[in-house]
């Protein structure tokens, strides 16, 4: 299915926006109490306004709020479920078994354990809100175009909330916690369609940190603090297909996606993962959505030949651009980026956007909003050349 | 920003310091601040630490035939040196008047030939020959000012001090019959 509204080589964002600095002093009011959830809110919609100015300034055709309401792109439930804390990694530390692996990951990635937070579960979870109706609500107000809501996946946030010795008594197994995310987020994807979403997209930035480093036994650091998993790649990634068909089983109405990529903390490339999406292809296509939404700009991808086995057989959400970086790509390195991916997808398979977001993290963001700006202008410019030179018509 | 000789910065009362630093500069000789401890042998490569009236216990790794109980002795000074930075931080960021949120200092350090104390002999000595400390810091007040705060927080560090310069130590002996 196709995006109503949106044009051939459509350009969209990952979803996170740099946050302007008033908004992260009443990010920090509101985590330490000084700031009610409807106030911190208040102060949001204005960043979220300026973060859809940029995006319709530079072209974008299907929108994001920039996750400006999120302290970062999972931990932000921590408002809407009921048996869930918000801990520091200095407090999670704790609790971690081989604290000094733990600590390699956060000197690898320069990064301090205070400044990264994590959900963990302390009892059993139920939904108190929408996990994000409140951003689709706040964007149909404000822009007629296509809205696209990223939501964490199912793995990513079952490795993540449960924390041994803090989560088991209510959960003794992660697959125990899985049980109860699985019908939460089914619940909202299916509730955002029904309220007009476009597109909702699933990040599992996780599946590659378990096909690159499948050494890693113990509690471990990518993009998210995680629970040890079995080691088994195969097993994992299995079970990661498994809990997001279960998510998404059988929603028709509204364009869905996953997102994997390689680390999106820290701007020193040595810091994040690197290898071929290869060996994970098989599993990305027996995923139930639409699209894939994979980093390609970053040369840490590989190349797109890692799907000359399986050509054309989901949509490409191609990463045109790296948020991570000064320099600006030009719109002819964007072109041939995409006229790579045409051997092995059709044009109307093929929507444009960054690597990731461009602040995953609030505290964290990895560019400026003037870098970032002009990055999505030349994505918006080389779209348009794209339609012109193959005839591609709106859809 | 300044010093309010009433207020409490990052759960200090800066006047109650100033008020204890004072008392304390008084007495004679306070200048030295004096330190002992008593370090205890409990068996194999595991040591209690007794200092004013806290213990704690020094082991060495498995892979050097320890019990891997604690940290051992140069973990404690690099440990040590940690504290000290923080603790040299906070208190400047305090007399100043500047609230930190979060802090946090990653230290690593690499000693010049540990094989010389392990008895395979070589050239150098034991002790670190280089200590990295990077401070992570959140807190009220532009990059300028905590970039000063910290660098006299370097400059003056106790146990910093106690690292780069010569110290002189007094060994003794007494073989209890």
């Amino acid at each position: 299915m196709s995006i109503d509204g949106a044009p051939a080589f459509p350009v969209t964002v990952v979803g996170s926006w740099p946050r302007p600095p008033e908004l992260l002093k009443a990010l920090r009011a509101r985590q330490s109490g000084d700031l009610t959830f409807e106030e911190f809110n208040a102060e949001a919609d204005k960043a979220v306004l300026e973060c859809l100015r940029y995006q319709d300034e530079a072209g974008v055709d299907i929108v994001s709020d920039g996750e400006q309401r999120r302290d970062n792109f999972y931990s932000f439930i921590v408002e809407k479920l009921d048996g869930v804390q918000l801990m520091s990694l200095a407090e999670v530390m704790d609790h971690v078994e081989d604290k000094a692996s733990f600590d390699e990951i956060l000197r690898s990635q320069d990064a301090p354990a205070f400044a990264i937070h994590n959900t963990t579960v302390v009892d059993k979870i139920r939904r108190n809100k929408h996990l994000a109706m409140d951003e689709l609500e706040f964007l149909k107000k404000h822009t007629d175009k296509p809205i696209k809501i990223a939501l964490p996946g199912p793995y990513l946030l079952t490795r993540s909330m449960w924390v041994k010795g803090v989560s088991d008594e209510a959960y003794p197994t992660m697959q125990d916690l899985a049980e109860d995310i699985v019908p939460i987020l089914r619940e909202e994807v299916i509730a955002l369609r029904d309220a007009g979403a476009a597109f909702v997209q699933l990040d599992e930035p996780v599946l590659t940190d378990v096909m690159f480093r499948p050494e890693v036994k113990e509690r471990t650091f990518m993009c998210a603090s995680m629970a040890a998993s079995s080691g088994d790649p195969m097993v994992e990634l299995t079970w990661a297909v498994r809990l997001n068909n279960a998510v998404l089983a059988d929603i028709e109405g509204i364009h869905t996606g996953i997102h994997v990529c390689r680390g999106n903390w820290s701007r020193q490339d040595e810091a994040l993962l690197s290898g071929s999406y290869e060996p994970l292809v098989m599993y990305l296509l027996t995923m139930r959505v639409n699209q894939l939404v994979l980093e390609y700009a970053t040369p840490r991808a590989g190349d797109l030949a890692a799907f000359g086995r399986y050509p054309r057989i989901r949509e490409m959400g191609l990463g045109v651009v790296n948020p991570r970086t000064d320099d600006v790509e030009t719109v002819d390195q964007v072109i041939a980026k995409v006229e790579e991916a045409l051997n092995y997808f059709e044009p109307e398979q093929i929507y444009l956007n960054p690597d990731c977001g461009f602040g995953t993290f609030a505290e964290r963001p990895m560019n400026t909003t003037e870098i970032a700006s002009q990055k999505l202008k030349v994505i918006a410019a080389a779209a348009k050349e794209l339609r012109s030179k193959y005839e591609v018509g709106t859809r | 920003m300044g010093s309010d000789e009433g207020s409490v910065v990052n759960g200090l009362n800066i006047g109650e310091f100033r008020e204890a630093v004072k008392t304390v500069a008084e007495q004679e000789g306070a200048q030295h601040a004096p330190k002992k401890a008593r370090v205890q042998w409990m068996g194999g490569f595991k040591f209690s630490a007794l200092t004013r009236n806290h213990t704690f216990v020094i082991d060495e790794p498995a892979h050097l035939t320890g019990e891997d109980e604690a940290p051992n002795s140069m973990e404690y000074v690099l440990g040590a040196y940690g504290a000290c930075l923080a603790t040299g931080f906070v208190l400047n960021a305090s007399l100043q008047g500047v609230t930190i949120r979060n802090m946090e200092i990653a230290l690593d350090a690499g000693q010049d030939n540990v094989f010389t104390f392990l008895g395979l002999g070589g050239e150098g000595h034991s002790g670190f020959s280089n200590v990295n400390a990077k401070l992570y810091v959140q807190a009220e007040a532009d990059a300028e000012t905590l970039q000063r705060i910290w660098e006299k927080t370097v400059e003056t560090s106790p146990v910093g001090n106690s690292l780069v310069h010569n110290v002189v130590i007094n060994p003794a002996m007494d073989v209890i019959p």
